[in-house]
């Protein structure tokens, strides 16, 4: 769940130099569009799946034409507050229109559980980490086969002279937060079988999604899926042997640490994607 | 001339002791609510307001008291004790309310209490049970705030004893990590001592969590002959699941709204998720049928506790006490609802009976209830009484 966040955090960095601390949203909103498929309009789990990511990509085309491309010239205090404030109009709009109640979404596989030798988990957990590496396998590729892929590569490196040799800078941005909103509608397909589905869902995501992007080395994108896993093993260890209540605490505190130890972030040799 | 002025100034004089008769009847009592209405606890506001808007309304449809309509006003406390003083501060000044009900949540309530004091206008609690406000509330403490809810120490020392008689030799607590969480495990450690029961370990969690399993992993390891968790439904309901995907077999007691119609409502794919679970508390939907046919009617979901607490609080508590104030002094304002509602003597309210103590703790019924099967059933109700305590 962080990493596919932190990635779609990460391409958005990367590409148009700017964090999206409405990001957190683009998960809850995923979630609802996935409850709406799924309870509502009664969709088989997969097509519901499918819907979500969609609605979040003609969801994130509109706020990059919208909210990003006017803040885009502008310094980064007033990309702060624009999208911070984005975030909590999206969270307080679900409170109205959506109301505070929990959506519960279980699926067949949510259940179900695989016991093998007393070690017991439920086979969406397993779904989850699957399509996670197929995802991230599908990512890749993309990034670095396909032409769009190669552009948005080469404006995490340099925006200006992408544009000056050609290269459709607005259409890509355009892609990239496209990409970023199905990631984290994706992820939330995903992993609401498992939780609840409640406005408040994104905030806290948000920060750990940060937390991982700057840890694995500001918008580079294996180094943010590659910190989310670990930020994620950190909070379960420091959960399950220290104190659940400040497993938080705990993981940030690591990552402090590995900012002082590597500032630049553990992977972030260079800012690309 | 003469005759003309005084025809004139018995006109003026009727005139203005008709406006003022028309003003003593005509504006309403105002009654302020605060409770969480955005944030991770939304959904207790959002109740909170449902069910104070049907209990207003049905009080206005049956004339009002004594002829005087209510209106209702609301602030947000966001459950935390600095947005409790703004909310304060919003009714009482800018709504100009004559008396509060709220703040649902413990700290929120901790929070306002030192403001109501200061502003004289008397605050009347529905839900929190932190042990310290009975302590600094009434005689030499706090005299403008009055509580309807029992609190975690009440009930913890009838719990506990409850659960030894059931034979329960050890139990861990996991609780919210917030006021109303850290007291309740407080009150639980103290009456588990007195009870005989162990405490094995006691956990707490942020509230909105998603991965239950760290928890249950060290819950599991310590190995604890029950779990009473300190939660509520909407915590509850990925609690439960990730509870029975790990495998755990341990009874599990609760203290919130884990056994509600809430929970179920969530869990409806499987409600046998919450078998057994035992509930410790003072509100199950089934206690006023009248009241829950009103509320899934209107709002098309199960009734929900902080909600239909703030209706009875306002229906047995504050409205008798409005109705004592209109009698007495012929007025209701901020301190004759106060005078009032030492007065107030209700025998026979959803919750029990409302009478205020010299701290302002009215002593309820606490109630027992059972999940099983999708069903909630009350085991017992029990009468409390300050020597519970003792």
């Amino acid at each position: 769940m962080y990493a596919m966040v932190a990635a779609g955090l990460a391409l958005m960095l990367g590409v148009a130099r700017l964090i999206n601390f409405a990001h957190g949203e683009f998960f809850m909103l995923g979630a609802y569009a996935f409850w709406l498929g799924y309870s509502e309009l009664g969709l088989p789990y997969p097509v519901a799946a499918l819907l979500a990511p969609a609605v979040m990509v003609v969801f994130g085309v509109a706020y990059q034409r919208t909210v990003i491309r006017a803040i885009l010239p502008r310094s980064w205090h007033v990309q702060l507050i624009a999208t911070l404030a984005t975030s909590i109009v999206l969270t307080n709009l679900a409170i109205i229109v959506l109301g505070t109640q929990p959506k519960e979404v279980p699926t067949a596989l949510s259940s179900r559980i695989l016991d093998v030798g007393g070690f017991r988990v439920a086979w969406q957990r397993l779904l989850v980490l699957v399509s996670s590496l197929i995802i991230f396998w599908g990512l890749h590729r993309f990034v670095a086969r396909t032409r769009t892929g190669r552009a948005m590569r080469a404006m995490s490196q340099n925006r200006e002279a992408c544009a000056v040799v050609g290269v459709d800078v607005q259409r890509v941005t355009m892609v990239t937060f496209a990409l970023s909103s199905a990631l984290a509608a994706l992820a939330a397909a995903l992993v609401s079988p498992l939780f609840n589905i409640f406005p408040d869902m994104g905030t806290a995501l948000t920060l750990k999604a940060f937390a991982a992007v700057v840890a694995g080395g500001f918008g580079y994108v294996n180094g943010a899926i590659a910190a989310s896993f670990l930020i994620g093993l950190t909070e379960a260890l420091a959960g399950s042997y220290v104190s659940y209540a400040y497993k938080d605490a705990i993981a940030f505190l690591i990552m402090i640490a590995v900012l002082l130890w590597r500032p630049q972030g553990l992977f972030g040799r260079r800012i690309g994607i | 001339m003469r005759v003309a002025l005084t025809l004139v100034t018995l006109l003026l004089a009727a005139l203005s002791a008709g406006a003022l008769s028309v003003g003593a009847q005509a504006p309403p009592i105002r009654i302020g609510f605060a409770s969480a209405m955005s944030g991770p606890a939304a959904i207790t506001g959002e109740g909170v307001r449902w069910g104070a808007t049907l209990a207003v309304e049905e009080i206005n449809a049956k004339g009002g008291i004594m002829g005087r309509k209510l209106e209702a006003s609301f602030a947000d406390n966001k459950a935390t004790p600095g947005e409790a003083v703004s909310a304060v501060r919003k009714l009482a000044d800018v709504d100009q309310v004559d008396v509060i009900i709220g703040q649902t949540h413990s700290g929120a309530c901790l929070g306002a209490m030192p403001v109501v004091k200061e502003l004289g206008v008397p605050m009347v609690i529905e839900a929190c049970s932190h042990p310290k406000i009975r302590e600094l509330s009434g005689k030499g403490g706090n005299e403008w705030t009055f509580r309807v809810a029992l609190d975690d120490e009440i009930m913890a020392y009838t719990f506990a004893r409850y659960m030894a008689r059931q034979g329960v030799k050890s139990s861990s607590v996991l609780a919210m990590n917030n006021d109303f969480g850290r007291g309740a495990a407080g009150a639980y450690e103290a009456a588990f001592k007195k009870a005989g029961v162990t405490l094995v370990s006691t956990e707490f969690f942020d509230p909105g969590q998603p991965d239950y399993r760290p928890v249950l992993t060290r819950l599991k390891r310590a190995n604890p002959e029950t779990i009473l968790g300190v939660i509520l439904a909407s915590d509850g309901a990925p609690f439960m699941r990730q509870f029975r995907e790990l495998g755990l077999t341990q009874k599990v007691f609760s203290r919130g709204s884990l056994a509600s119609a809430e929970f179920l409502h969530q869990v409806r794919d499987n409600p046998k998720i919450g078998d057994g679970v035992v509930e410790a508390g003072y509100w199950v939907v089934g206690l006023d049928p009248d009241w829950d046919k009103k509320w899934t009617e209107r709002y098309k979901v199960p009734p929900r506790i902080h909600g239909s607490l703030a209706a009875i609080t306002l229906k047995w508590a504050v409205v008798p006490a409005i109705e004592i104030a209109l009698k007495k002094h012929g007025k209701a304002d901020r301190q004759t609802i106060r005078a009032a509602l030492k007065e107030v003597d209700v025998k026979d309210s959803p919750l029990g009976p409302i009478k205020f103590d010299d701290h302002h703790q009215a002593w309820i019924n606490m109630i027992l209830i059972e999940m099983r099967d999708g069903q909630l059933r009350i085991l017992e109700k029990l009468q409390t009484s300050p020597a519970l305590l003792n």
